[in-house]
């Protein structure tokens, strides 16, 4: 006789019927990776412009954040694994139509230039700093930091070729950086299983509001008046752009299958419409845009007030998108 | 020298005490509940407390009743969202009149440390105080009155004559 053992594909706990693997450290991440593409990317696109001296805040102060969030974010991510003594794999492969395995080789060569950059800068960055905030901890810290690196004849070698090559360097970075945006999103969006996710216009979306979080957190660090005004201007077009894409998401939802649809209907009238609207669309999106219009027009209103608030709303669209896109399934009528 | 004029200019009150009013209609015409503030807060409080610690809040007497259902969903109140709207028009109205900046307000023969011991004391009075009564100046006096509620009516006399028989010992903290 023989047995047969059938196992019911229904029986998954975590899998079936909604997805319950990724909570707060992914959504993090997603947020911190968006964030450090920001940051990068207007560092190098401002380089390019020849802004160097003018904008020295976004060129060489700022990108002294990047690598320190992009490695949170991987220590998050790491620890959300299950086998976390094997992460060191995905460093062994690539594989093409995986966008888990683009984004970890983007963020290893990223990486580079991320540390490489502030570093380059950083003397330049203490005294921009001892100008506006002679007492900050930061100088001392920064200084100790400098001088350490600055013993190794290796360290110097590698600032020689960057400053030789470090137009080449800037576009490479700059193309990587997008690529980070957008791969925060495209992450989401390979899930074919999930209809909320499985839609072209995330990787965009995201790309949009990380480089939006990343103006944010340059208006808010700045205290230059044509720079906090420059990125004011900028964010409010980003902002623009963010709600587009919603808006078109929706749309496309509504116009897709019925496994769409009812993705779609998660935001318009169930579970996370409220959440959704008021806290990333309302205080993260319309009313951070209101008041960067009305400072614009000449009201005087503390910077930080908007720039908060986009990067709450940057935060929150992430924690909802990760934990919507999990709850969304195909169900079988 | 304009923007110090700006500065200095408030709304007339009677004007903005009508335009309560109307948002008041408004409230109960849309929401079917009035104004409030206590109870956005109490519904951030009955959340927080849930999501921590669903056993507890389930098993004690205060929270029993917001938690009771197995989807109920206390942060979803039409109160949480009015208080959202209140700090994003504050803002927005401030920063029209040119008076949005972080301070401090008290009287200058205290200290900061004094005034905001005081707040955080007069705070949680009013925390236990509103949940005693069933509501705050708005949710209680204001929106009780609209609906010509008794208990807004004592309400009313009850707050302002308990104010008026204690601001003497407090004098000091503003004069």
């Amino acid at each position: 006789m023989n047995e047969q053992i059938f196992v019911s594909g229904k029986n998954i706990p975590e899998i079936i019927p909604n997805l319950e693997l990724w909570g707060g450290p992914i959504a993090l991440y997603l947020f911190f990776g968006g964030l450090a593409a920001g940051i990068i990317f207007f560092a190098n696109y401002f380089y390019l412009r020849g802004r160097s001296n003018t904008m020295v805040m976004t060129i060489k102060v700022a990108p002294i954040i990047a690598p320190i969030i992009i490695a949170i974010g991987l220590i998050l991510l790491v620890a959300d694994l299950n086998h976390k003594l094997y992460f060191w794999q995905l460093f062994l492969h690539i594989r093409m139509n995986s966008p888990m395995s683009w984004g970890a080789w983007t963020l290893t060569v990223i990486m580079i230039p991320a540390i490489v950059w502030p570093l380059y800068y950083l003397p330049e960055s203490i005294e921009y700093i001892k100008q506006r905030a002679p007492k900050s901890k930061l100088i001392g810290l920064f200084s100790w930091i400098n001088n350490f690196v600055r013993q190794f004849k290796i360290i110097l070698w590698i600032f020689k070729v960057f400053e030789k090559n470090q137009k080449l360097i800037a576009y490479l970075t700059l193309y990587l950086s997008v690529i980070l945006g957008v791969y925060t999103g495209i992450l989401l969006s390979a899930f074919n299983a999930r209809p909320l996710w499985n839609t072209a216009i995330l990787g965009p979306l995201f790309l949009t509001s990380g480089i939006s979080t990343g103006a944010a957190l340059l208006i808010w660090l700045s205290n230059d008046h044509k720079e906090i005004k420059k990125f004011s201007r900028l964010d409010l077009f980003l902002i623009a752009v963010e709600l587009f894409f919603i808006i078109h998401m929706f749309m496309g939802m509504k116009a897709g299958s019925i496994a769409q649809v009812e993705a779609g209907l998660l935001f318009l009238g169930g579970p996370y419409t409220a959440v959704f609207w008021v806290t990333v669309v309302g205080l993260g999106l319309i009313f951070p845009a209101i008041l960067e219009i009305m400072e614009l027009g000449g009201l005087k209103i503390s910077v930080w007030i908007p720039a908060f608030l986009v990067l709450m709303g940057g935060l929150a669209f992430r924690f909802i998108m990760v934990s919507a896109g999990q709850f969304s399934s195909y169900h079988i009528i | 020298m304009e923007t110090l004029e700006r500065s200095k200019r408030y709304m007339n009150p009677y004007l903005a005490g009508l335009i309560i009013g109307i948002a008041m209609i408004a409230a109960y015409y849309f929401s079917a509940e009035g104004l409030g503030s206590s109870g956005g807060f109490k519904t951030v409080v009955v959340a927080t407390t849930n999501a921590i610690n669903h056993d507890y809040a389930k098993k004690t007497k205060f929270f029993e009743s917001y938690v009771s259902e197995p989807e109920s969903r206390p942060i979803k109140t039409w109160l949480v969202f009015e208080l959202i709207g209140v700090m994003v028009g504050a803002i927005i109205s401030a920063s029209i009149a040119g008076r949005l900046k972080i301070g401090i307000g008290k009287s200058p023969k205290i200290t900061n440390k004094t005034r905001l011991i005081a707040a955080l004391s007069g705070g949680i009075l009013w925390g236990v105080g509103t949940q005693l009564g069933r509501g705050c100046t708005s949710g209680l006096i204001m929106s009780g009155m609209a609906v010509n509620s008794l208990s807004g009516y004592i309400g009313l006399a009850a707050v302002f004559g308990g104010g008026y028989a204690i601001a003497y010992f407090f004098r000091k903290l503003w004069i």
